[in-house]
């Protein structure tokens, strides 16, 4: 699920860098302020733990086995902004140190696996967790897995990489049933935490109720966004990209004729970065107003 | 292992090793950009880059050969969408496809290698990420090494309790379930004692460097040339 570089074209993954600078930013206050400086360790270490769990292999059927992703794990453990926190460092450093996933695409990467795919599977947790904590569970890493890998197929398909339907259905099968086993592994994982130490795994908190509950259906509501895209005939996938007006080849690609043009100011080319240049500019502005404002209503 | 290799890299004393983390990162952002803007059919264009980062492999005196295996890990991925691409008859995009993920990969691995993992995050610290952000990926990076080499005896110690013949999945299922569970209290409980004792050191909520790094004429010098050089190819 980890998207490289070269993948995605220059508007899907600026536009998700741009969206995902101030999603990341907005957690990583969240956490600040619920966190004292003992846990900052804390986070590191299990972020590392994280990393270390996937040598651990559970066996899930004739010679395959699957390992535990850990999104949902550490919201439930850790609290949802803390996950974020933490997730995004561990997709940072796979795309630093072990080149998995690409660097310009590392906002659509966070994005969907950090941001998305923690609060996604937090928020069955958080709505019906109480009360029937296994189902809410087992929906929640569930969802985190599924969200994030329709959302990654959903922008592939945006960016105009070519994929034909049997493969685009395939790889949606796949991607449930690893959520399946995401789910089993984090089920049996926190039952065998809580019997170590209870207070491991915290009950859902009770403040912040509406805001997470909507942050984790606008989530779970992007997922399925991405999934009808994926699902969708690619035809209508381009369709939807021109309505946008975020196709590929229309806003950055530049055809060869225009850059052997020679000169820089009338180069159709610079301008059309330019144009792509002034949009995410707006974009940003309109991020970070946002955020700020979101975050000094909390505080207010 | 995998990480062990690139911290060995990176402790190298190149030029290109010298140079300031913030340089070099907006030097990658640069090269990063430009190359996801070349469109496929300017070979030449993208065959100059290749040898743009031949070059600068050989000035930080990495293994070439080691770079250039360790960067193929994007292929399965790209080779997938580069054989669909080529059966949808358009050839030229799938060569483009493969071409410029591995680029990209290696310009990555040339940052990774010739940047140690502290300086680099403090570079990155320094170009506005959030201070939090930075201090849980040392914490983290640090403790990597620590926690995957004890899932990795744990691994060994229960292959070693299991006959291997006759076990029922279920059982194996519980048994990874188990070491997954003391793997994570052992993390929780590690947390604790490293906090104690960095405190007991005088830790005041960041990292210091011995020697703070600085912005100096010569990594201006260097992020301008490349930058310069990028652009001018690119527009041919």
């Amino acid at each position: 699920m980890h998207i490289p570089d070269n993948f995605l074209s220059p508007p899907v993954w600026a536009t998700l860098d741009v969206i995902a600078i101030p999603a990341v930013g907005l957690m990583v206050r969240q956490a600040g302020r619920q966190l004292d400086d003992t846990r900052i360790p804390l986070l590191g270490v299990m972020g590392a733990f994280v990393f270390a769990a996937q040598m651990i292999n559970f066996p899930v059927g004739i010679g395959t086995s699957g390992h535990l992703v850990g999104g949902a794990l550490l919201a439930y453990t850790l609290g949802p902004a803390p996950a974020v926190l933490v997730m995004t460092v561990i997709v940072a450093i796979q795309a630093f140190v072990f080149q998995d996933g690409g660097v310009l695409a590392l906002g659509a990467n966070v994005f969907n696996m950090a941001v998305v795919g923690v609060l996604a599977g937090y928020w069955p947790y958080h709505v019906w967790g109480a009360s029937w904590r296994r189902s809410a569970m087992f929906a929640g890493a569930f969802l985190s897995v599924m969200v994030s890998g329709s959302l990654a197929l959903g922008e592939l398909l945006m960016s105009g990489v070519a994929m034909p339907r049997a493969m685009v259905l395939v790889s949606l099968a796949l991607f449930a049933a690893s959520a399946a086993i995401e789910g089993a592994i984090t089920i049996c994982v926190i039952q065998a935490i809580a019997k170590l130490d209870a207070g491991f795994v915290p009950q859902p908190r009770a403040s912040n109720r509406r805001t997470l509950a909507i942050l984790g259906g606008a989530a779970i509501a992007l997922g399925a966004v991405g999934f009808l895209v994926a699902s969708a005939a690619p035809d209508g996938i381009q369709r939807l990209g021109i309505q946008l007006g975020l196709t590929a080849r229309t806003v950055l690609h530049a055809p060869l004729a225009d850059y052997t043009m020679g000169s820089l100011v009338e180069s159709a080319w610079v301008r059309r970065a330019t144009a792509g240049l002034t949009g995410l500019l707006l974009i940003y502005a309109v991020c970070a107003t946002t955020a700020r404002w979101l975050v000094r209503r909390r505080s207010a | 292992m995998h990480h062990v290799l690139l911290d060995r890299w990176s402790q190298g004393t190149s030029p290109l090793h010298r140079r300031d983390a913030r340089a070099k990162i907006l030097a990658l952002l640069v090269f990063l950009v430009v190359l996801a803007t070349t469109p496929a059919t300017a070979v030449a264009v993208l065959a100059t880059y290749a040898a743009l980062l031949a070059a600068a492999i050989l000035i930080a005196r990495l293994p070439l050969g080691g770079v250039v295996t360790r960067a193929m890990v994007v292929l399965p991925f790209s080779l997938t969408f580069a054989l669909i691409a080529w059966l949808a008859g358009e050839p030229l995009r799938a060569l483009a496809l493969v071409e410029k993920s591995y680029l990209s990969t290696v310009a990555v691995l040339l940052l990774a290698g010739a940047t140690p993992l502290s300086l680099l995050l403090g570079g990155l610290e320094r170009l506005g990420s959030p201070r939090l952000l930075v201090l849980v990926a040392q914490f983290l990076y640090r403790y990597l090494f620590v926690l995957s080499e004890q899932a990795q005896h744990m691994r060994l110690a229960a292959s070693c309790r299991d006959s291997g013949a006759g076990h029922r999945r279920g059982s194996r299922f519980r048994a990874a379930t188990g070491a997954l569970a003391v793997l994570f209290a052992r993390s929780y409980e590690r947390a604790e004692g490293i906090h104690r004792a960095m405190l007991a050191r005088g830790f005041s909520g960041r990292f210091s460097l011995l020697h703070a790094p600085r912005f100096g004429a010569r990594d201006g010098a260097f992020l301008l040339l490349v930058s310069a050089f990028l652009i001018l190819v690119r527009l041919g």
